[in-house]
């Protein structure tokens, strides 16, 4: 290095001296010319040339990492390809003004969320975070929660780059989701004193206002709904109702100004929440949130998942659960309850995976198949053909994001359902196990825009998944020996692997002196309840790590 | 345009006040040119070119004259343009010159506003920058590292994901 410097040191020298007496060569030209004319030469290198000019000096620095010239790279290397793969799968020519590159974003499919007005996209950062979560590179943080053993809950919440955590003591903390040591608020969701013990935590983004809707369900059911402020990172509670569900609840799931929860006795409602304006308007009487629709059930168990989503000008909220099914082992049911804009309940629809574990599919459907109001008891004779898609057990996690259904099981794989829901029916259009897990999966979690990231409970395995991908070769060949996920692997594990091995071994310790509670004779359930929670730049992991120790695990792929 | 047939070859005076007379076909390669010419009428007057000097006017004129019946570029922002950066043989031959000219053509085109060998040119440069450690290419075209070590090395965690590609 420093016999580089000398070197460079004495022949630059007289190379000034010489430039500035006779106007002779070794001219730096390349330098010479404008920012126009540079970003145009720039513009035909590939990326491992871009990157080799930003360290040649500041200004190129500045003009090779210029955000237009890596916005057309990003276009090509992940906008293009995809849109071409859509317009060969599907029959209908596309525009060539789609796949032509064009500089407004708004024409790229599914860039919609970088839009956003005033929001100024670095195109090479936006770049590297692609190939990022591709090659499933990242670097992991982690820090250590207490958590009450008792409630072996997801009190995790991510949202908008925020993480919320409820712990033990009863606080509601909101954290920086890139950085999980800086703490940004807390409040005290209850006295010290009281026993109360928080059930289940959701939250969701409010453009308008720039704040998060935090809601935090109780034992007792109750339920607080906390405003999060992101400008000024305040948390704030907004209003406390008690007795909303008949007792415990279990799970909730929330969208602007609705809330969908489940109680432990099986009772599934979804309620309009007053809007913040609502509330200081009829102080101090503070308007309850308003009951839309309540459903019974027989048949839940756990594991399921709650969804709220806008669908055309209403919602819908949908809930899957899994039942055992005879035939065809542990399957799952899917709920819809179809909401119009003025909040009124239009229509209930359900329909089971059934059909789709045994290969059948659509196909088999007859008109009236799709029994909206029917029980998954009485379906009607399967032929008695050996089912494609079989489990012994039940899934050890669900996630629903439409229309991506996804299980994760204990015996290494996941299950991928494509569910089609239309104003007209609700069906399971195909299915497919994912294959690519070493050990027992132990949660995943799905996201809207197709990307999927699971977790091993064993061997800290993480693998991310392109469901488009995967869905775009599901019933060929190519599917079979398609790689289907990636696995994330920390630049900086190292350091982390050997830690977590300890505490691996602690905890399989731990289950073998304490058996899980058997279900279904065969079964142990997995005593580690995972939370998976992703947005486009982070992955976030809450496990259990020893007996009342939690770990939350950030994997940042910027 | 004036009226009657304009005629077929105008007169252009270089930087350094020498007179050079060329098709007007092929002058019109220089959109510069083209809008002076619809702007102006057709005078018969010399048209100076105050920031191009004779030996590189006459390189520019030799391009033109070879690329005098190629369709106009279409679309100034096709992306197969962008992502290849093969030259035409006869293109590569012709930019077989001194950096000193390179550059002087490159600047010249974007000046007389000729699209295409504006690529050309800049393709180029970049193939010459293609493939090369930065130190080739600080020797290459004489780049001052101006960054203090600290620098360097930031920039290459910065960089450090592009790496294994």
């Amino acid at each position: 290095m420093s016999k580089r410097c000398r070197s460079d040191f004495v022949e630059d020298l007289p190379v000034q001296k010489r430039l500035r007496s006779a106007g002779l060569d070794n001219t730096d030209r390349l330098s010479s010319l404008s920012d126009e004319l540079l970003l145009h030469i720039l513009s035909f290198l590939p990326i491992p040339s871009l990157i080799i000019c930003q360290s040649l000096s500041r200004r190129l620095h500045t003009l090779a990492g210029d955000s237009e010239i890596w916005k057309r790279l990003y276009y090509s290397r992940w906008v293009l390809p995809r849109a071409r793969r859509l317009g060969t799968t599907k029959s209908t020519r596309f525009l060539r003004s789609k796949i032509e590159y064009s500089p407004n974003v708004s024409t790229w499919l599914d860039h919609g969320h970088l839009t956003e007005d005033g929001v100024v996209t670095n195109w090479k950062r936006q770049y590297r975070l692609r190939q990022n979560w591709a090659k499933g590179a990242c670097r992991v943080t982690e820090v250590e929660l207490v958590q009450s053993p008792a409630v072996p809950l997801k009190l995790v919440n991510l949202c908008a780059g925020v993480v919320f955590t409820v712990e033990h003591n009863n606080l509601l903390k909101a954290w920086v989701a890139k950085d999980p040591k800086c703490c940004l608020a807390s409040i005290a969701i209850a006295d010290q004193a009281q026993s109360v013990v928080a059930t289940a935590l959701a939250s969701n983004y409010c453009p308008q206002g720039r704040r998060i809707e935090v809601f935090v369900s109780f034992q007792d059911g109750s339920l607080n709904i906390y405003d999060y402020d992101i400008g000024s990172s305040r948390l704030g509670l907004r209003s406390s109702y008690t007795e909303v569900a008949d007792g415990h609840i279990t799970a909730i799931a929330s969208f602007p100004s609705y809330l969908l929860m489940a109680s432990r006795h099986k009772r599934l409602s979804l309620y309009e929440i007053p809007t913040a304006v609502e509330i200081k308007s009829e102080h101090p009487s503070f308007k309850l949130p308003r009951l839309v629709t309540s459903l019974r059930a027989d048949s839940i168990v756990t594991p399921m998942a709650l969804s709220i989503r806008a669908a055309g000008s209403g919602i819908i909220s949908s809930i899957v659960y899994s039942f055992f099914h005879i035939g065809c082992g542990w399957s799952l049911g899917i709920q819809e309850l179809s909401i119009t804009p003025t909040g009124e309940p239009v229509k209930s629809r359900l329909v089971t995976t059934v059909d789709s574990q045994y290969g059948t599919g659509r196909s088999s459907l007859h008109p009236n198949a799709l029994r909206s109001h029917d029980s998954p008891r009485n379906r009607r004779l399967r032929p008695p053909s050996h089912p494609a898609i079989m489990h012994h057990d039940p899934p050890t996690s669900i996630s629903y994001s439409h229309p991506y259904l996804l299980t994760s099981h204990a015996d290494n794989t996941l299950t991928m359902y494509l569910v089609v829901s239309n104003s007209n029916e609700l069906y399971i259009k195909s299915s497919k196990r994912l294959f690519g897990h070493t050990s027992s999966v132990s949660a995943v979690q799905v996201s809207d825009r197709g990307k999927a990231v699971s977790v091993s409970s064993q061997g800290d395995e993480i693998r991310i998944w392109e469901l488009e991908t995967v869905a775009s070769t599901l019933n060929t060949k190519k599917s079979l020996e398609a790689e289907n996920s990636i696995q994330v692997s920390p630049e900086n594990k190292q350091s982390i692997k050997t830690r977590s091995l300890d505490s691996a071994a602690h905890t399989t310790l731990h289950d073998s002196s304490e058996p899980g509670e058997p279900l279904d004779g065969t079964f142990v359930k997995p005593n580690t309840q995972d939370y998976i929670g992703f947005d486009d730049e982070l992955v976030l992991l809450l496990r259990e790590r020893g007996i009342d120790g939690r770990k939350l695990e950030c994997y940042d792929f910027t | 345009m004036s009226s009657g047939t304009p005629s077929s070859t105008i007169t252009l005076t270089s930087s350094d006040g020498v007179d050079v007379t060329v098709e007007r076909q092929v002058a019109e390669r220089s959109v510069l040119i083209k809008n002076m010419l619809e702007d102006l009428g057709d005078s018969g007057e010399a048209i100076p070119v105050p920031n191009v000097n004779e030996a590189v006017l006459k390189k520019v004129i030799e391009w033109c004259t070879h690329h005098k019946l190629d369709p106009p570029s279409a679309g100034d922002d096709d992306d197969s343009r962008r992502k290849t950066t093969d030259i035409d043989e006869w293109d590569q031959k012709f930019m077989q010159v001194d950096q000193e000219m390179l550059f002087e053509i490159i600047l010249a085109a974007n000046y007389l506003d000729i699209k295409a060998l504006l690529d050309v040119g800049c393709k180029t440069v970049a193939n010459m920058i293609k493939g090369k450690s930065p130190e080739e290419i600080r020797k290459t075209f004489n780049i001052q590292n101006d960054f203090t070590p600290e620098e360097e090395d930031q920039i290459r965690r910065e960089n450090e994901w592009a790496e294994d590609r």
